[in-house]
């Protein structure tokens, strides 16, 4: 039989943890206009691993749902396409952080009782 | 900046899948955003490097998929289950049944094995292609349209659960209907092409009058055809809506109506073929009379049971 191990469990199950949060990091992060590239850059160095073939459609979707702002930048000599949160954008950050110190209350309440 | 031939081939593959007013827009972002990545790898060969960055971008159909969110599969889980239980029915049920029907004739008619043979198997291969082709096209269409739906937000309400006895007593009986259809489209072109009856002279002779070919035959098997995809939609889909039952009535009109005018004039039958056999019916005017009703009646009464369970 084919058997997975547990340390390779961990990780998936981990990256499924993960994989919402992104949102929030970039609703978080991108208060300060960030170009794609930079902004994965940012995120592995915060510990929130995400793929670039993830990472720039979902700025896409989130633009397309209002949620971010974008403007192209061409003073450098590669033009780069900026994006910032709106105000919609800023909102859902406030109840996404909500909801995440809720849950970090509840997960951690729960872990401890039964321990 | 620099972007490689191999780069501009990535980008073109993405973006001639997304919408034509975002092309453009994408296009330049994502050329950008490979040339930071492969800077950023700080390596010497520039080449290597752009080759790693796009095999880690992934599969470009893929990607353009993440943009448009639109499904990559031909048939969702949602249909699947249908889809399979249309398939295995169709394929396991009908086909053998129809190559063997075939093949046994085909030795009643006198030829050797080896012939019987060549058609069953010649059968259960076109056929049966042709047939899960039909199949897959139909649910494919279907998902799309579901697909276009959902975007649009309907909400699903319990009301639309099926009712349990009466869906699969429909889905049993809608197979057998659509298992009636194909089998009758195949005996209509079988019967023109095999010549199967043998008349006292010894030669061979279409049993339906072969002047129909250049005439009403087409609007029957067009209608066959049509009754039979209906009969596959409506599983898919489940049940009958007043859209498919109103497709539903078109293709019984356009198979029923040519029929029953053709049994009116008593042109249906091979005339070689009834000179031949006339000792198996006596009095053909009464018989073709009373044809052409029962045919008018089955259409009307198939239809008007689609439409009473499609508006309840």
């Amino acid at each position: 039989m084919w058997v997975v191990s547990v340390e390779e469990l961990t990780l998936s199950q981990a990256q499924e943890l993960r994989r919402g949060t992104v949102v929030l990091a970039c609703l978080a992060l991108l208060r300060k206009p960030q170009y794609g590239y930079a902004l994965l850059e940012t995120l592995d160095d915060a510990g929130v691993t995400v793929d670039g073939n993830t990472l720039y459609p979902l700025l896409r979707r989130l633009e397309k749902q209002g949620l971010l702002t974008s403007e192209w930048n061409t003073d450098e000599s590669r033009p780069r396409k900026f994006y910032r949160v709106s105000p919609d954008g800023s909102r859902v950050r406030e109840g996404l952080v909500r909801e995440w110190q809720d849950l970090v209350a509840s997960i951690s309440r729960l872990t401890k009782e039964n321990e | 900046m620099s972007t490689g031939v191999l780069t501009e081939r990535y980008v073109h593959e993405v973006v001639r899948r997304l919408p034509a007013d975002q092309r453009d827009d994408v296009a330049q972002e994502l050329r950008a955003t490979i040339a930071d990545t492969i800077d950023g790898r700080g390596g010497d060969d520039h080449q290597a490097a752009e080759r790693e960055v796009l095999g880690e971008l992934g599969d470009p159909v893929r990607y353009a998929a993440q943009y448009t969110e639109r499904p990559l599969v031909l048939i969702g889980p949602d249909l699947y289950p249908a889809y399979v239980r249309v398939l295995t029915t169709l394929v396991a049920g009908v086909l053998p049944v129809l190559s063997l029907g075939l093949a046994l004739l085909e030795v009643a008619d006198g030829g050797g094995l080896g012939d019987a043979v060549r058609v069953g198997a010649g059968t259960l291969i076109g056929v049966g292609a042709q047939l899960v082709a039909a199949i897959t096209v139909v649910f494919a269409v279907n998902e799309r349209i579901r697909y276009r739906r959902g975007t649009t937000g309907d909400r699903w309400t319990p009301d639309e659960l099926p009712d349990v006895p009466q869906q699969d007593k429909g889905g049993v009986a809608a197979l057998a209907a659509v298992a009636w259809n194909v089998l009758l489209f195949a005996l209509i072109v079988w019967q023109h092409t095999a010549e199967p009856y043998r008349a006292d002279d010894g030669e061979h002779l279409e049993v339906l009058n072969p002047d129909l070919w250049s005439g009403w035959l087409w609007p029957v098997l067009a209608g066959l055809a049509g009754l039979a995809v209906v009969g596959v939609a409506r599983v898919a889909g489940q049940g009958w809506t007043v859209r498919l039952a109103g497709w539903y009535a078109l293709a019984h009109a356009v198979f029923t109506l040519p029929l029953a005018w053709v049994l009116y004039r008593q042109e249906l039958f091979n005339p070689d073929f009834l000179a031949d056999a006339t000792t198996l019916w006596e009095s053909q005017e009464s018989v073709y009379g009373g044809a052409a009703l029962i045919v008018l009646a089955i259409g009307v009464t198939s239809v008007a049971k689609a439409y009473r369970t499609a508006l309840r």
